[in-house]
């Protein structure tokens, strides 16, 4: 971990605030959660959340650690198409909120993304889709933890290890405590946090720094930051918001909200969730391209955003940034520390090693995924720079990129394509992924989840034309909460 | 532990023998993007200078403190060195050059156009659905 010469939050502040956010979302969690008696409450909420509280999840679990700290990492690397490109990652929200209806529709008893492959597409498939599924999940948990640790080091110089095991601990309890119904409940509140705060930064730094200032600097010492014929940045463009796409499409986080949230509430709170969101990375990615004009020196990319913004508005802008990235981190930590554990619990726990586990010992056993879940995210997060692919925070996300993108065609098939087939769908996802690996490490991390999804689009195309297999739709339906461990 | 008590004056002063001199850690020769991190190893605050021509003509200071890394981005294509010397010291302990050289644009815009298409497919994927079909 590289020091930092001159932390701007005092180290008791920080504490002050991290045990003060910590009690807060661990009381809310377990105040939230208190009526869960079954797995479908814990994992479910019930299945009736209203379009108030499911807009503002959709829009908080998206604000991540990849939106506060990537988005400024990207507009420092790749300039105004970085921070433009990834404001595009919005439009996976968006084009999530039909596929919403159409979920909720074809599997009204369904329970996770993986239900649905393995009823849609057979056993083969369900397995290639849970490792493709489980490597994203697991390579986004650790890529926002370590933002937690790169956040509180960068602010306040606490030890990385420290602030991340910290932040860590506190999701892991209050997603053990309240389920599906805390994460929600404390995403409403995190939503108000973050919008706030961020505009409230934007401004600031607008106001004090000034555009011809940042303008100026940039022109004089990072020209290619503002050029719109920026290579590497228009590669980019697509590569993130097909990312995007991928990240939501396949996640089981967003689709344990579609099964969550009520009737005819999905298509509007992604609509509307992914609307607010658009311009989220945008002010806080601006910020970071005031940091020639500052002078400021960032000793690793993911830590420009906050060390800009601490700079700029001083020990009120650490204060602020420091809370709104806590609310963004555990919004999203939690979100994917429960929808993961439904994951496992059902596909694996039940899919795979005990079918006839009871309602009960499933709702047991979710608490102990989440917690099995917290214990490996922090080891890998404790690595940090360590393994190669745990480097910056958009390395190791864009990593993942090529896995989940090789994953949008088997679902859009699968909802829509009455013709696709199970082998089409497998083998997009597995060459897919592969030549969208190679190509992250032969050409760039910002090309691997564009050619991800272009190969398994290339794939799913032929399959489906070379042996078109009609399936009926109402099997979804008719199957989604029978027995599981063989295919439909 | 009492073996070791009588090294660890030996041991304490270990480090500052070792590390008197600031030095890259291993630096990257090229660059596709315009950007990389430069780090350093060094036991006290260091001058970090950028030039573009071997002589160092037009170098400028781009980073004086105790920092041990610095992320540069958006450089145009071209040789960039790099000096480093201890803040206190008036000789450059340590220098290294890197080679920036974007991708095409060819290749740029040909990504870009298998993203369109991509993404248009997609579009024309999920619009052409029809629930219960």
């Amino acid at each position: 971990m590289t020091g930092l010469d001159d932390p701007i939050l005092p180290t008791s502040i920080a504490w002050g605030l991290l045990a003060a956010f910590s009690v807060l979302w661990v009381v809310l969690g377990w105040w939230l959660g208190r009526r869960n008696k079954t797995a479908e409450d814990h994992m479910l909420a019930g299945r009736n959340v209203g379009l108030a509280l499911a807009t503002a999840t959709a829009m908080a679990t998206w604000v991540t650690a990849n939106t506060t700290m990537t988005a400024p990492q990207l507009a420092l690397q790749l300039g105004v198409w970085g921070m433009l490109g990834y404001s595009l990652g919005a439009l996976g929200l968006i084009l999530f909120a039909p596929l919403a209806r159409r979920i909720r529709e074809l599997m009204p008893r369904g329970f996770t993304s993986g239900d649905f492959i393995r009823l849609r597409f057979g056993t083969f498939t369900w397995r290639v889709f849970l490792v493709v599924s489980l490597i994203y999940a697991f390579g986004w948990l650790v890529s926002m933890a370590m933002a937690g640790g790169v956040l509180i080091n960068a602010l306040a110089g606490i030890d990385y290890r420290v602030g991340m095991t910290v932040i860590l601990t506190v999701c892991v309890i209050y997603t053990l405590l309240g389920g599906l119904r805390a994460v929600i409940g404390t995403d409403f509140i995190q939503t108000i946090i973050i919008i706030a705060g961020a505009a409230f930064i934007a401004w600031l730094t607008i106001d004090k720094v000034g555009f011809e200032a940042i303008h100026f600097n940039l022109m004089e010492e990072r020209p290619e930051l503002l050029s719109l014929l920026f290579p590497a940045a228009i590669m980019f463009l697509f590569n993130n918001l097909l990312f995007g796409v991928g990240e939501i499409f396949h996640s089981n986080v967003w689709w344990s909200r579609a099964f969550a949230f009520g009737r005819n509430v999905g298509f509007r709170a992604y609509l509307f969730g992914g609307l607010l969101w658009l311009s989220i990375p945008i002010v806080a990615g601006f910020i970071a391209l005031a940091t020639p004009a500052l002078g400021i020196n960032v000793p690793a990319a993911d830590m420009v955003g906050p060390l800009v913004a601490a700079e700029v508005l001083g020990l009120t802008g650490a204060i602020v940034v420091f809370i709104v990235v806590f609310a963004a981190l555990a919004s999203s930590l939690d979100s994917l520390l429960a929808a993961t554990s439904d994951l496992v619990t059902r596909d694996i726990y039940r899919g795979h090693i005990r079918p006839r586990a009871s309602e009960q010992h499933q709702f047991r056993a979710t608490k102990v995924i989440v917690v099995l879940l917290g214990l490996l995210t922090w080891l890998a997060a404790s690595y940090r720079g360590e393994i190669p692919i745990v480097g910056s925070l958009a390395e190791l996300l864009y990593f993942t990129g090529a896995f989940v993108a090789s994953a949008i065609w088997p679902i859009v098939a699968g909802l829509y394509w009455k013709q696709a087939n199970p082998q089409g769908a497998a083998w997009s996802m597995i060459l897919g992924s592969g030549i969208g690996l190679a190509s992250y490490f032969l050409i760039g991390f910002y090309v691997a989840a564009l050619v991800g999804a272009a190969v398994s689009l290339a794939v799913m195309v032929l399959a489906t034309w070379l042996a078109p297999r009609p399936f009926d739709w109402d099997r979804l339906a008719r199957e989604d909460t029978h027995a599981m461990g063989s295919p439909a | 532990m009492r073996i070791l008590r009588p090294l660890l004056p030996a041991l304490l002063f270990l480090p500052l023998a070792v590390g008197a001199q600031p030095a890259f850690d291993a630096p990257p020769e090229r660059s596709t993007d315009g950007g990389f991190t430069l780090a350093w190893e060094a036991d006290a605050a260091v001058v970090l200078e950028q030039a573009s021509g071997p002589d160092h003509a037009d170098a400028r200071v781009i980073y004086q403190g105790g920092d041990t890394s610095t992320v540069i981005s958006g450089l145009p294509d071209g040789e960039y060195r790099f000096r480093l010397r201890a803040a206190d010291a008036d000789d450059w302990a340590d220098q290294t050059t890197v080679t920036v050289e974007h991708h095409s644009l060819t290749r740029a815009f040909g990504f870009f156009a298998v993203g369109a298409i991509v993404f248009l497919v997609l579009i024309g994927a999920i619009l052409r659905g029809r629930p219960r079909d």
